[in-house]
């Protein structure tokens, strides 16, 4: 189906569209993992750093790509999930050492834990309610952050995070270069992807898109919708969660600045931009918005300037995001329809 | 320390009254939550703070200014990007005004730097009202709410224009047909609401002190669980849950700690959506 249904919104007010390719084709991701692969060869340090924020930023992309995109929710508090992630791992790494799989995974648990009593009353309510109970919770993640002096060290943050240890259980190598710390950062992303696309390919990912289309009709054929809302509330948060803990491994500092809405926003111009309910148009939207304005080196008030705008033009022209546009162009170049 | 914390409370929520109202009557006829509602707050202190610092206006002429430079301002959203939200999904809404809250709020940082400025003018000096020592600023602040509420009382339901403000916010389909103008009728309130917000600030400014251009978000989060407990379009609800808010963000600074204040306003928001989803005063569900 070529044309987007712009005007058809769902309960939650989502935009109701088709895309059952989640816009990432096999070889253009493959030609990106690659050539990824190949640019420390090229790229110098300060690029190699902006390609890792933008990959960090991936992950609670794809988070809220799920819980918006697919199941069509706006949560804001996406940015709290990241933190708490990035608290939990740097709290067990620095007390006990742990190896960084065993972070990345704690880091990614104790962000769906926190999810999950949140959802039981957040769940309950839809459209503009949804929206400022993310945010409250969000708020009051980062009040918590500031005043539990004695585990967080309130404003000041915790410091010398211990950097990614890779071993089994205990020796191994410490992850320092900024090479490998690359690495290490584009296997991730690689694996968050794909796990990704095989959430949103699988019944479970069918039946979040069936809620997003119409909830009222996706739970008359039996569609448990409570519990697909709750699997896909929870899991954006591990996704962010994950995120967290990589970025708490790396800039090896983290303080309750991580909450500010700088970070929302971000996150929120990369899905909206890049193509919310795509995978590509994320991927694409993490390395436009973050890779190109690190790069850039532009001052955190103008890019913030910069984000504002486009989120109003995003919302008016394209609504879709960038990628929906880029491969409709292309296929018009190429004399195809899009078949869905 | 029992009357100074009522005696902040009120005057806190007042302010917050006065922003919230504005946020209110938007959300009205438009359906539409502002998300740069405390951007327009911010603007309003800033103006004044311009006004006295750089064109050495006595603090009683900066008032107008300030509300003149905001009106302009909220007009020119109005005409770019209120006007096109009409009949848009809900989360267009959000994200639009969360581009424009983005937009001001780094622009005056931009412009004015982003170090704290100083707030020097008002009527700061103490006076004794029954056996409370009050500064005069605050006495002025819970006077002008109260002022306010009334005339918008009034504007509400003795004017064409509030005729025509409830008309929209009741049936915009019916107020096309019937030939109500509801683009401008969605741009006067919008222009209507963010000059409150600005009245607010530079009423404010004066107690507060300090002036930063980040100011806006936390009166914007907190605008938003006023408008919740007070239900949505009810202006005196907006005014009670406003001095709920206040009194009981004072009570909990007074007894448990300063830093526990602003996550009073969320923990209130998402009990109260919880369990009484029409706000304090209704039981019917508005959004």
């Amino acid at each position: 189906m070529a044309t987007m249904q712009l005007h058809e919104v769902n309960t939650h007010g989502s935009h109701i569209y088709n895309n059952p390719r989640h816009g990432l084709r096999i070889t253009g991701f493959v030609v990106l993992v690659v050539a990824l692969a190949a640019a420390p060869l090229v790229a110098g340090e300060y690029q190699l750093h902006a390609l890792i924020v933008s990959m960090t930023f991936l992950l609670p992309a794809l988070g809220l790509n799920l819980i918006l995109g697919y199941a069509g929710m706006l949560s804001f508090a996406q940015m709290a999930f990241f933190g708490i992630g990035a608290y939990s791992s740097a709290l067990t790494a620095m007390r006990w050492g742990t190896p960084f799989w065993l972070n990345l995974i704690i880091g990614g648990l104790a962000a769906g834990v926190v999810a999950v009593p949140l959802g039981i009353p957040a769940l309950r309510l839809r459209r503009y309610s949804f929206v400022m109970c993310t945010l409250g919770f969000a708020v009051i993640a980062q009040t918590v952050a500031k005043n539990l002096v004695s585990v967080t060290r309130g404003d000041l943050g915790l410091s010398q995070v211990p950097r990614p240890r890779i071993a089994l259980w205990s020796g191994g190598f410490e992850v320092t270069g900024i090479t490998s710390y690359y690495y290490l950062a584009l296997t991730l992303a690689v694996l968050a992807v794909v796990a990704f696309l095989a959430l949103v390919s699988s019944a479970a990912g069918r039946y979040m898109i069936a809620i997003r289309e119409d909830e009222t009709l996706a739970a008359s054929v039996g569609t448990p919708t409570w519990h697909y809302r709750m699997i896909a509330f929870a899991l954006s948060a591990v996704f962010a969660g994950v995120g967290g803990s990589f970025y708490v491994h790396y800039f090896t500092v983290i303080s309750p600045t991580v909450f500010d809405p700088f970070y929302a926003n971000t996150v929120l111009v990369i899905v909206l931009g890049g193509g919310v309910g795509t995978v590509g148009g994320v991927v694409l939207g993490s390395f436009l918005f973050v890779a190109a304005s690190e790069a850039l080196r532009i001052a955190p008030d103008l890019r913030m300037i910069a984000y504002g705008l486009l989120l109003i033009v995003i919302v008016f022209a394209c609504p879709e995001g960038l990628l929906p546009l880029f491969m409709r162009k292309l296929d018009g170049l190429k004399g195809r329809t899009h078949v869905a | 320390m029992l009357t100074d914390a009522v005696v902040n409370g009120i005057t806190a929520g007042s302010v917050y009254a006065l922003v919230a109202v504005g946020m209110t009557i938007i959300f009205g006829v438009l359906r539409a939550i502002n998300f740069a509602h405390g951007e327009f707050y911010m603007l309003g202190t800033f103006g004044a703070w311009w006004g006295i610092e750089t064109l050495d206006l006595p603090y009683i002429v900066s008032i107008p200014l300030a509300l003149i430079i905001v009106a302009t301002i909220a007009l020119a959203v109005g005409v770019l990007v209120m006007k096109r939200l009409i009949d848009q999904p809900f989360q267009i809404g959000i994200v639009a005004t969360l581009g424009v809250s983005l937009v001001l709020q780094n622009a005056v940082i931009l412009i004015f730097g982003g170090a704290y400025k100083m707030f020097d003018g008002g009527w700061i000096e103490p006076v004794e009202i029954l056996g409370v020592s009050l500064s005069e600023q605050r006495i002025l602040i819970v006077v002008a709410a109260l002022a306010i509420f009334g005339l918008l009382e009034l504007v509400v339901h003795r004017t064409r224009f509030g005729k025509t403000i409830r008309a929209v916010s009741q049936n915009i389909e019916a107020c096309k047909v019937v030939g109500v103008n509801v683009p401008a009728v969605v741009i006067g309130t919008f222009v209507l609401g963010c000059t409150l917000a600005a009245l607010s600030g530079v009423l404010t400014a004066p107690v507060t002190v300090s002036l930063y251009g980040g100011m806006g978000t936390s009166i914007t989060v907190k605008t938003f669980a006023i408008i919740v407990m007070g239900g949505v379009g009810n202006v005196s609800g907006t005014l009670f849950a406003a001095w709920l808010l206040g009194l009981m963000e004072s009570f909990v600074a007074s007894y448990l700690g300063l830093q526990f204040r602003d996550a009073v306003a969320f923990t209130a928001l998402i009990a109260v959506l919880t369990f009484l989803p029409g706000g304090l005063f209704s039981k019917r569900e508005r959004f």
